[in-house]
């Protein structure tokens, strides 16, 4: 603590050495991507995730770097967090976090226990030893925090203003701490700048963050920038050299989980909660564990069994651990995570009864088909649903006691008589109600105050009987298979599709389908297609030399 | 039972035949347990095993002094004035207990020491040169440090989870008989408990159901002891887990019929993990347990279900106790279960049988007199009792009966039994 509040006035001097504003739309009042990068538009510039930064100090500091304090919230747009990084800003307060974070992560990086890891020469080190020191440390530790080597003059700066620093604290360490803490607020590490070199295209170290990002959810590895430092990620063979090394890495399991935590939303998670007097098997652990539930499930079909995407509507394959058996009713024999096989006709298939995204599309204490099948559209089908007007009565839809109403389905129907309700309910609650069966907390049930819940409905013009036949008309639904390929292509993007890009979705969907509909396929695919690295004079070239090499 | 048709799965009433006929081929084949777990078999993790009480169909008029009690009373008026309430001569003032258990201690000459930190109530304790703290501790040990100690002759036993080796009148209670002098057994008519001999008899209960004959000759001893009287209470039962950190396990194989089933396999199991607490405090439905690995917890019978209600064959059985302080096996020899199985799943009932008496004064014994005291237990007063009415398993050799009948209720919630030895797992009711 001392040492933060003497260092506080040599941490906005070191900032300032950072040339905040430069280039990267930051305002009297903080920094703004968005005011580079609308949300259609092309996204040069996007703010770290939470789970971004983590993973890059992780990477960069080592694993037991403690990462404390509360980030700013991530922003939504259209779905997708990965859209929301291109339209987000730094509040002042949320600079202030920013400073308090990289300040925490500093100090414990040049902490007697990581500095000769990190650091390497000695801490009472001064003068020329200490600068040399320092200009190497900044050097190294700024290619990988920018994600772009540091021009010398400003490794030069940054490693003078530590040893200034650590001369007037009397402790090198802690100018190094500072001036490292001053980086760590920069918008040069928080923001992701894609914008374009002098020759109007995309350099190769904004080509190796944007291919990291996609597939590792994190900042750039050594081979990664070596590879964009010797120029081969500007070649075909180059960059697919990359892309595979990647796509082989047991860390794509990082990136596909991100992709999911986002298109699924399961960051929704950390917010559920659930009545204990209702589902007193329900907990905030239950419900932690829920979400790696679902993401396990979806790395061993799409990963570790390079599965069709469609079928994780199907599977009856379900990551499994001794906590949830409760909540699902089954015997669990073995201790950790693996993967439980539900068998043929039973109730539990596929994602749509995971316990979990059950639980998160519901009431804190009572089911809510709407609110399942405005997830299942928003969410699965890339639909948009209205919010309902502000001044709908929804007494009869929460008496969860109505004597004459006994189901859920019986209430609903009964709101459903209003005609303004209807029009949007009439596509949620059908397939909500489908999922019936499962109550508030994602539990198999089936009566409903003693009545037989009826589970059947229709989706697209097709009747379906309960939670299987609705699975299997997803996994049928072109739909459905076409959100993903969107959703991927925004996440990838970090921004919405533009007019010109819609030819380019329209052949990245063939592709899915004519490659079994595997994930990892697009995700090469994205990962190879040079429209991924840059704008559209950028997209022509690169196609044009691509055409030419493998012509 | 295998002739009947199999009953459905607890889901199946929702499922199409073509879907049930697909799930019946692959439940033979490698896919894990369906929802609901496997067919034909109920499971339950009991979340509190008490001493059935008799309520108030068989009030005690006058409950039964403890040993602190007892000491109390025996003081000259001027002592007894030091430990009561001002004014009220002969009423002990409950902040003065502490006190007083000093200067019973002091009287008695009650020890205790832990020889784990080398410590005595007053002073360092003597060792053995060769006594291992690590080491599983015997009875031999302890009557070396005993004497090493300055403990009577021969005197010296292990108590409070093996931690401290004691000398006081749970440990002896026959050195003690003054302090069991105004215990009090149980002379009502109505006990829980079933008839366990087949014969009605003098001494013989009335069931809370009216029913004759009925055994139970531990609520005689136990009945009007205030703590056990307590417990059996139904507020009490629902609230209060007994051995949570080793529950005991019940499964109801080759089930047909969960309403009337004539032939069904009961078995009873230790488990080897702890009750897990649900979100209202409740034992937490459908979790999995290991069953512990020592074979002598473990036992199987055959049974029938009439109308929701399990009945078992007499079985000896070893119940985990595990609670505090105390860690004693209830054992309960010719043991039969009778148990309601809920609708929800759960199971609410009882063992009936003959508790052997070595294993139930361990149960007591190691409350030390410390606890005996907190709790109002006479230890010489159960210690003569429970010999006195014990009424099971008579050694030929000594002619002396060596268990006493016996009503544990229990109550639990459904659950799942995982990696049971295969003779276990395979019975089915035959």
């Amino acid at each position: 603590m001392k040492m933060r509040r003497k260092t506080a006035a040599l941490l906005l001097a070191t900032l300032s050495l950072l040339s905040l504003g430069a280039a990267t739309g930051m305002t009297p009042n903080g920094v703004h991507a968005g005011a580079v990068a609308p949300a259609s538009g092309p996204a040069p510039v996007r703010r770290l995730t939470e789970a971004q930064y983590r993973r890059a100090i992780a990477d960069i500091f080592g694993e037991d770097i403690k990462v404390v304090g509360r980030f700013e919230p991530d922003l939504r747009v259209d779905g997708l967090l990965a859209v929301g990084t291109s339209a987000i800003s730094v509040s002042p307060a949320g600079l202030e976090q920013y400073d308090d974070i990289g300040r925490g992560v500093a100090e414990q990086a040049t902490d007697a226990g990581h500095w000769d890891k990190l650091v390497g020469c000695p801490r009472d080190a001064h003068g020329a030893e200490a600068l040399s020191c320092a200009r190497r440390f900044f050097s190294q530790t700024g290619l990988k925090l920018f994600r772009r080597p540091l021009p010398a003059a400003e490794a030069e700066r940054l490693a003078r203003a530590a040893v200034a620093i650590g001369d007037q604290l009397k402790a090198f360490p802690q100018g190094v701490a500072t001036t490292l803490a001053g980086m760590l607020a920069s918008p040069q590490f928080l923001f992701r700048l894609e914008l374009p070199e002098a020759s109007g295209r995309l350099g190769g170290y904004t080509k190796a963050s944007r291919l990291s990002f996609l597939l590792w959810n994190s900042a750039p590895d050594d081979a990664l920038l070596e590879a964009a430092a010797a120029g081969s990620l500007d070649t075909p063979a180059g960059l697919r050299a990359q892309v595979e090394r990647l796509m082989a890495s047991p860390r794509l399991r990082d990136g596909v989980r991100a992709f999911f935590t986002d298109f699924l939303q399961l960051d929704e998670f950390e917010t559920l909660s659930k009545d204990g007097l209702i589902y007193p098997a329900f907990s905030a652990s239950i419900a932690s564990l829920a979400r790696e539930q679902t993401l396990r499930t979806l790395t061993d079909l799409l990963i570790d069994r390079n599965g069709d995407y469609r079928d994780i509507f199907t599977t009856r394959r379900i990551a499994m651990t001794r906590t949830l058996g409760p909540i699902y009713d089954v015997p669990v024999a073995r201790d950790g995570w693996y993967i439980h096989e539900f068998p043929q006709g039973d109730p539990r298939v596929g994602l749509l009864t995971h316990a979990g995204l059950l639980a998160l599309h519901s009431h804190p204490g009572r089911t809510s088909p709407t609110l399942r099948g405005k997830a299942m559209r928003e969410i699965l089908l890339c639909e948009k649903i209205p919010s309902p007007p502000a001044n709908v009565n929804f007494a009869v839809v929460q008496d969860v006691n109505n004597a004459s109403l006994k189901t859920t389905r019986q209430r609903l129907q009964a709101h459903l008589d209003d005609e303004e309700c209807a029009s949007c309910h009439k596509k949620t609650d059908p397939i909500g109600l489908g999922l019936e069966q499962f109550d508030g907390a994602g539990q198999f049930r089936t009566r409903e105050r003693g009545e037989l819940i009826d589970v059947s409905g229709s989706f697209d013009k097709k009747a379906f009987d309960g939670a299987g036949d609705l699975g299997q008309l997803f996994h049928d639904s072109a739909a459905a298979s076409a959100c993903l390929v969107n959703s991927v292509w925004r996440y990838a993007n970090g921004r919405n599709p533009s007019a010109g890009d819609e030819d380019d979705i329209r052949a990245l969907s063939a592709q899915f389908s004519g490659q079994g509909y595997r994930l990892t396929s697009l995700l090469r695919t994205i990962a190879l297609d040079p429209a991924f690295y840059g704008t559209s004079t950028d997209v022509r070239i690169a196609r044009t030399h691509e055409g030419k090499k493998e012509g | 039972m295998s002739r009947r048709r199999k009953q459905l799965p607890r889901f199946g009433r929702g499922l199409s035949a073509a879907s049930l006929v697909a799930m019946a081929a692959t439940l033979a084949s490698a896919a894990d347990a369906p929802t609901g777990g496997e067919p034909g078999v109920r499971a339950f993790v009991l979340s509190n095993i008490y001493m059935a009480s008799s309520g108030d169909a068989g009030a005690c008029p006058v409950l039964a002094d403890g040993g602190i009690e007892e000491y109390f009373k025996s003081l000259p008026p001027e002592e007894q004035a030091k430990y009561s309430v001002a004014g009220k001569l002969g009423e002990l003032e409950q902040g003065k207990r502490p006190a007083l258990e000093q200067d019973m201690d002091r009287h008695f000459g009650f020890r205790r020491i832990s020889p784990r930190n080398k410590s005595v109530v007053s002073g360092q304790a003597k060792l053995p040169p060769d006594f291992d703290p690590t080491a599983k501790p015997t009875a031999e040990m302890a009557l070396r440090i005993g004497a090493l100690n300055g403990f009577p002759k021969n005197r010296g036993r292990w108590a409070f989870s093996n931690q401290v080796i004691a000398y006081s009148a749970c440990t002896d209670p026959l050195d003690f008989p003054q302090l069991g002098k105004h215990f009090r057994t149980y002379d009502g008519k109505v006990a829980p408990g079933i008839d366990l001999d087949g014969k009605t008899k003098r001494g013989d209960f009335s069931g809370l159901d009216g029913a004759k004959g009925v055994d139970n000759q531990l609520w005689r001893v136990m009945g009007c002891v205030r703590t056990f009287r307590e417990n059996g209470d139904k507020e009490v039962v629902e609230k209060i887990f007994i051995s949570a950190r080793a529950p005991t396990l019940i499964e109801i194989r080759g089930i047909d019929d969960p309403r009337n089933d004539p032939e069904v396999t009961v078995n009873i199991y230790a488990a080897s993990g702890s009750l897990v607490r649900n979100a209202r405090g409740g034992a937490l439905a459908g979790m999995t347990f290991d069953i512990d690995k020592d074979p002598a917890l473990r036992a199987t019978t055959r049974g029938r279900i009439v109308d929701g209600v399990l009945t078992t064959d007499p079985v000896d059985i070893r119940l985990n106790y595990k609670e505090q302080i105390i860690d004693a096996p209830r054992q309960i020899l010719g043991a039969r279960i009778r148990a309601t199985l809920k609708p929800d799943g759960g199971i609410d009932g009882a063992f009936f049988g003959y508790y052997s008496l070595a294993s139930y004064w361990d149960s007591i014994e190691q409350m030390t007199q410390n606890g005996a005291n907190l709790t109002s237990v006479s230890c010489p007063g159960v210690y003569r009792a429970l010999h006195r009415f014990a009424d099971g398993y008579r050694d030929p050799r000594t002619g002396r009966y060596t268990a006493i009948s016996s009503a544990y209720g229990f109550t639990g919630v459904r659950a799942f039994v995982a990696n049971a030895p295969a003779e276990f797992a395979s019975r089915r009711g035959q």
